[in-house]
């Protein structure tokens, strides 16, 4: 036994090599799906190399379906069961992925559109595969609302009282969607609330929830104050409240240099300032006649924020201009007895869309006067004459705007389809049929740069 | 020099003076009887080791009845195998006698079988010591170019590595410590290797197929920096040195520094390095002779790093951790690119690389010295590397690369006597390039090998038999294959078509299993001299970059295309698609012959082999051109003429001979003066006709030493012959002659061992181009320079 000790070890070696079959190899190529090439492939300068790749992302009503469409033919490419329904559906920061909250299951899922771009130091190299559901997922108690802002995605998890679960926010990047980062940033609160954070690069504007007995919220859910998080290490820490306080704050928007935050009073103002934020109060004014405002709509490329009140009788607009630290009505106004269940900005903030439960699309269009805007309607659109009663259950109409031209597209449940509108005519220019009821539609591709650097 | 005595104290440390009765005591002296000091004694197979003390004594205790060999080494000496036989209970004494050696000996390190130039069947040389110091340059290559066997890819003094007898890129592994050092320098001349030599104690070179040792990337030789970042004693101890350059105003400073207490060990070294645009003797483009430049753009480097190391020693060995940080700055010389040739030289735009590199070493050794196992060596490393090449201050491509390493040899009791170990490896390594130079795409290789080596000494005859079996994995999820425009520049050949406006993508995996083979003999057919002679078979799994490459790389001035694409052409369009030939390994077949003298006062080694490599993957010229696809911005780019083109160079396999030989001659002529004449020679060609690029020319050239107390001097003149064995499409170069020289005063200061020192390089002031760079038209060797230095020992 002893004696054959090393030569054992060397038949074991030569053994191996033979049973490995001794010098192989072996190689396996598998075609995927290949990428569009708009141009020649050398010209990555051009601005209009992601004209007509866009996809379309949309939910079925009951949320256990989700649909991606190529709208460079209108081709249904793929549609996925969804093992958590989805309550809502946006886009990710990227636009690469359509995000999924299924607040019910406490999950927020990610399907991936298929198009993307990827930095390549001097250009940005375009993708289109195959759309797939990722394997990536979020869980906490109750997702709710989703805020994009600086290429982040800020998920707001609402958490429950009655089962003492506390709110939470985490903070997320396309990139880590891709690389399906296991522990994002995070801020982790101490009691539940219906709340609303806005990503801003190291900082998020979140809001933040006293104790019932110092809170001048009515209900005590919504929180009154807004906190200042800043990047440490791998969570955000609270670095400062804002001194104004916002009772029962609900809504929230933001473009370059502010963030706004519906009140019961009024709206609160964050200012980025160069050492952090600053605070300041903008109180309702009287034609809001009594209502609130509790959903604001801002854009990067836009100064002043869109505010909405639903008043018992009738939803008021009112346009805030944090510069001037003035709110005033706005320059259009729902009909008498029409209630507008979808908004949007254009992807280049000279546009606003309003869809009403009536079916009508209304494109208001910004001239500047001056510093001030004025908003005047550019054309409207009846979207479905027939007979708007017969909503299937659980379908919605939705709005949803290409990031890569003046085109929205609307779903219609009723009808059944999703019609594409050029917002220059104001026209429909297209029609996707749909086998199944929609409940919201969202954009994905790759945006138009807007920035002044174009190559 | 290092303190004898407290070395010695040291060790006894470590082996502690009770238990077992069984022991060897010993003189270690020269032929005339004088005893040597510092020499040491090694019980074979096992983790036994005495260092002699100043009059020669040593004690080896704690040994294990049975046949035992004794290796003995010292500096300036030929080593020596005494065989005894341990009784039990029973202080053997032993008289050895070890005889002079003009030619260095040094033990390759952490090796399961003896590896040195005067001992081991395949060609090994180690440069350690005041040798180190003085040839030690910015770049590896250029560090190791006065090593017999080696020549430089010298690419403008920023980046170089080694080329073993003909052959570097993918088949020359670089390893610091023994692990693969991690960087992507295999995949491009202008990629710098992440590792410094002014703070390492010895540099290893294994000439010809190291497979066995290092794996598939070793088929054509390894180049292995040691240093001792995690100590193995707690003397303490420490070297610094401090140089200024006048070719380049080259400013360095590094040290090392080693102490401890009881058990545990302290490791620290640093280096900081400056240097600016090097002179050139010769306007420095050969196209442009009548330029008035004199400096190569682009070759300034700025360079620093850190290594923090610690170890636990206890009875039967160590174990230990270090880190290192490495950051250079390098330009990137000859980085020209379509469409700027216009520019003159004056606005050439800065490019350079910026380099960041943490590596982490846990490296240990412990003698089990059970019934079967005698050392149990484990060393494992995270290393994670990236570089971004950077234009005009923007970040043009990045590369990265992480790589896990573990290895573990486990040497087993001598046995019949026979010596050696298993050796045991898993490595993984993702990278990835990003950016308008990543011609490669990411991806992920991992290797799991096993390896047997055993050695026996038969009589005169010693035996070294090695296997290795590997599974090298190497998966790429998304190779792209863009449609690309390409044309010849025969007249009235039309332009290719267009692509069909897609970008095809393509998911490959592939599997190799490299097995190698060597079996080697050494007989010592008469004292003072020895035969080597070793034959091996080495398989080598292709590297990503020879596979899956498309895009241009500037460092080579090449549109590359890897091995897995083809070229079709049909009515006159040339069209890219996957390539229908097997991708294969790639197999060396080597026989290698040495013949030494290794006593008396003139020594030898002479090697001569030749190495028949199958499916040798390389790049053919296609004839066609392609958009470099780098444009910059210049609102001219699309002008079309053939200056913003790429030569397309695709990957393909054949059959190459590659033989040649080594000499080696040293003659002490008096204690104090020595003549070394050096020459070696390779021969790189198709076996279907034809020669491979960048092959090194003879070279022969002879050093003189004068080493006394106080004054050292060293006289080193080299000359390169032209090489006209050339590639298609290469042109000749020319033979020139390299004379450096240097001088050290050495004296005792504070304590410290110490010399200042003045070195010149090129003192003719000749314009040197080196055959072997890709830069050879645009940057020849710097001209005349002289350095200053001080060093220290203590």
């Amino acid at each position: 036994m002893q004696k054959k000790f090393p030569l054992q070890l060397l038949a074991a070696v030569v053994g191996a090599a033979l049973l490995a079959g001794c010098g192989d190899a072996e190689t396996t190529i598998v075609e995927q799906d290949p990428i569009d090439v708009p141009d020649d492939g050398h010209d990555h300068g051009d601005d209009d190399h992601a004209t007509g790749a866009g996809r379309l992302a949309v939910l079925s009503a009951g949320g256990d379906q989700a649909l991606v469409f190529d709208l460079h033919d209108d081709s249904l490419l793929d549609s996925f069961s969804l093992s958590y329904p989805a309550s809502a559906i946006a886009a990710s920061p990227g636009l690469r992925y359509a995000v999924l909250v299924s607040r019910n299951d406490d999950h927020v899922g990610f399907l991936d559109g298929g198009v993307w771009q990827e930095d390549h130091g001097d250009h940005l190299h375009p993708y289109a595969q195959a759309p797939a559901l990722s394997d990536y997922s979020r869980t906490a108690t109750r997702p709710t609302h989703t805020d994009v802002g600086d290429d982040q995605l800020a998920i707001f998890y609402d958490g429950n009282a009655e089962l003492g679960l506390p709110a939470s926010v985490e903070v997320i990047t396309d990139h880590d969607i891709a690389n399906e980062t296991a522990h994002p940033a995070a801020i982790h609160y101490s009691m539940a609330m219906h709340g609303v954070a806005k990503p801003r690069g190291e900082y998020v504007l979140a809001t933040v929830r006293r104790a019932d007995a110092e809170s001048t919220s009515n209900a005590k859910v919504l929180p009154d104050q807004v906190g200042v998080y800043h990047l440490h290490g791998d969570d955000y820490e609270l670095d400062v409240v804002l001194d104004e306080v916002c009772p029962d704050l609900h809504g929230a928007a933001q473009n370059h240099d502010n963030v706004v935050f519906g009140c019961r009073d009024g709206v609160l103002v964050a200012t980025e300032t160069a050492t952090g934020y600053s605070a300041s109060k903008i109180s309702n004014i009287a034609a809001l006649n009594g209502a609130r405002i509790g959903t604001i709509f801002g854009n990067e490329e836009s100064a002043s924020f869109i505010g909405v009140a639903n008043g018992d009788e009738q939803v008021h607009l009112v346009s805030i201009a944090p510069h001037e630290n003035a709110m005033s009505a706005f320059d259009w106004q729902p009909a008498a007895g029409r209630t507008p269940v979808a908004y949007s900005f254009a992807n280049d903030g000279s546009q606003f869309l309003v869809l009403d439960d009536h079916a009508v699309l209304t494109v208001l269009s910004a001239h500047a006067h001056g510093d001030h805007v004025h908003w005047e309607e550019a054309g409207t659109l009846q979207l479905n004459d027939g007979d708007l009663g017969a909503m299937p259950e659980g379908g919605k109409f939705a709005l949803t705007v290409a990031q890569d031209g003046h085109y929205a597209y609307v779903a219609d449940p009723i009808a059944q389809h999703v019609l594409k509108i050029d917002l220059e005519t104001v026209a429909v220019v297209g029609d996707i049929e749909l086998e199944t009821v929609p409940a919201g539609i969202t954009w994905l591709g790759i945006a138009e740069d807007h920035d002044d650097h174009a190559h | 020099m290092y303190q004898v005595t407290r070395i010695a104290a040291a060790l006894s440390l470590l082996f502690p003076t009770s238990v077992l009765a069984q022991s060897i005591e010993g003189v270690v002296q020269d032929s005339t009887g004088k005893p040597i000091a510092h020499a040491s004694v090694k019980v074979k197979g096992t983790g036994s080791e005495a260092v002699t003390d100043k009059d020669g004594r040593f004690v080896l205790r704690d040994l294990t009845v049975g046949e035992r060999e004794l290796h003995i080494s010292a500096t300036g000496y030929a080593h020596l195998f005494h065989d005894v036989t341990v009784v039990d209970k029973t202080a053997q004494q032993v008289t050895l006698t070890l005889s002079y050696s003009p030619i260095e000996v040094i033990d390759v390190v952490a090796s399961p079988v003896h590896m040195s130039t005067m001992e081991s069947a395949s060609p090994v040389t180690v440069l350690a010591g005041d040798t180190l110091r003085r040839q030690q340059a910015s770049t590896l290559g250029d560090t190791l170019e006065k090593v017999t066997g080696v020549h430089t890819n010298f690419h403008g003094g920023v980046a170089s590595t080694p080329i073993i007898r003909g052959l570097g890129g993918p088949r020359v592994m670089i390893a610091q410590n023994g692990l693969d050092v991690g960087d992507v320098s295999r995949v491009g001349p202008d990629h710098s290797v992440a590792t410094e030599a002014s703070t390492s104690q010895q540099i290893e070179v294994l000439r010809g197929p190291a497979t066995l040792f290092y794996g598939s990337g070793a088929i054509g030789g390894v180049v292995n920096v040691v240093d001792s970042r995690v100590p193995t004693d707690t003397v303490t101890r420490g070297e610094w040195l401090l140089e200024g350059n006048s070719a380049d105003e080259r400013k360095l400073g590094s040290f090392n520094f080693t102490t401890g207490t009881d058990n545990v060990g302290l490791y620290l070294d640093g280096y900081w390095r400056e240097t600016d645009d090097y002179e050139v003797p010769v306007a420095p483009d050969v196209h442009e002779p009548l330029s008035s430049e004199r400096t190569v753009a682009n070759t300034a480097e700025e360079s620093n790093g850190f290594t923090i190391g610690t170890s636990y020693l206890f009875d039967r060995g160590y174990v230990g951790i270090a880190v290192e940080q490495f950051n250079r700055e390098y330009g990137i010389p000859g980085h020209t690119h379509g469409g700027d040739d216009g520019h003159d030289h004056a606005e050439e735009e800065q490019v350079y690389a910026d380099l960041d590199q943490t590596r982490v070493q846990i490296l240990s050794e412990i003698n089990v010295d059970s019934q079967w196992i005698s050392t149990i060596n484990a060393r494992a490393a995270l290393t994670d590397y990236e570089h971004a090449e950077i234009e005009a201050g923007l970040v043009g491509t990045t590369f990265e690369n992480e790589t896990q390493e573990l290895r573990l040899d486990v040497m087993h009791q001598p046995f019949a006597g026979w010596s050696g170990g298993l050796s045991f490896q898993y490595k993984a390594s993702d990278v990835t390039a990003q950016g308008s130079e990543a011609f490669t795409p990411p991806s992920e290789a991992r290797t799991y090998a096993m390896a047997l080596m055993e050695e026996k000494h038969l009589g005169d005859f010693l035996v070294q038999l090695g296997g290795r079996v590997e599974r090298v994995t190497l998966d790429a999820d998304a190779v792209l294959l863009p449609p690309l425009e390409v044309h010849s520049h025969d007249a009235g050949t039309a332009h290719s078509a267009h692509g069909d406006g897609v970008i095809r993508v393509f998911d490959v995996s592939q599997e190799f299993t490299p097995v190698s083979v060597s079996a080697g003999v050494v007989w010592d057919f008469t004292p003072g001299y020895n035969i080597g002679l070793s034959l091996s078979r080495s398989e080598r799994a292709p590297s990503a970059s020879e596979l899956l490459s498309f895009g241009p790389h500037i460092g080579t001035g090449t549109y590359e295309v890897g091995a897995l694409f083809d070229v079709h052409e049909h009515d006159g369009h040339f069209d890219f698609g996957l390539t229908e030939r097997t991708i294969d390994l790639e197999t060396a077949n080597n026989i290698d012959l040495t013949f030494r003298k290794t006593q008396g006062d003139v020594g030898f080694v002479f090697n001569a082999f030749y190495n028949q490599v199958d499916n040798y993957y390389y790049q053919v010229n296609t004839g066609l051109y392609a958009e470099a696809g780098h444009d910059h911005d210049h609102g001219d780019a699309h002008d079309h003429d053939h200056a913003s083109e790429l030569p397309v160079y695709l990957f393909r396999t054949d059959d190459v001979v590659l033989h040649g030989f080594e000499a080696q001659v040293a003659w002490q002529a008096t204690r104090d003066v020595k003549a070394t004449f050096f020459s070696d020679y390779v021969r790189a060609r198709l076996q279907d006709g034809g020669d491979l690029p960048r092959t090194p020319p003879l070279r022969f050239g002879t050093q003189l030493s004068y080493e006394a107390q106080a004054i050292s001097a060293h006289l080193d003149v080299i000359r390169y012959q032209e090489q006209d064995k050339v590639a298609a499409t290469e042109t000749s170069t020319d033979g020139y002659t390299m004379v450096d020289a240097s001088v050290a005063y050495n004296f005792t200061f504070l304590d410290q061992s110490m010399a200042v020192y003045l070195k010149g390089q090129n003192l003719t002031d000749t314009e040197a181009r080196v055959h072997t760079s890709f830069l050879k038209d645009i940057a020849p060797r710097a001209g005349r320079s002289f350095a200053i230095g001080l060093r220290g020992y203590f």
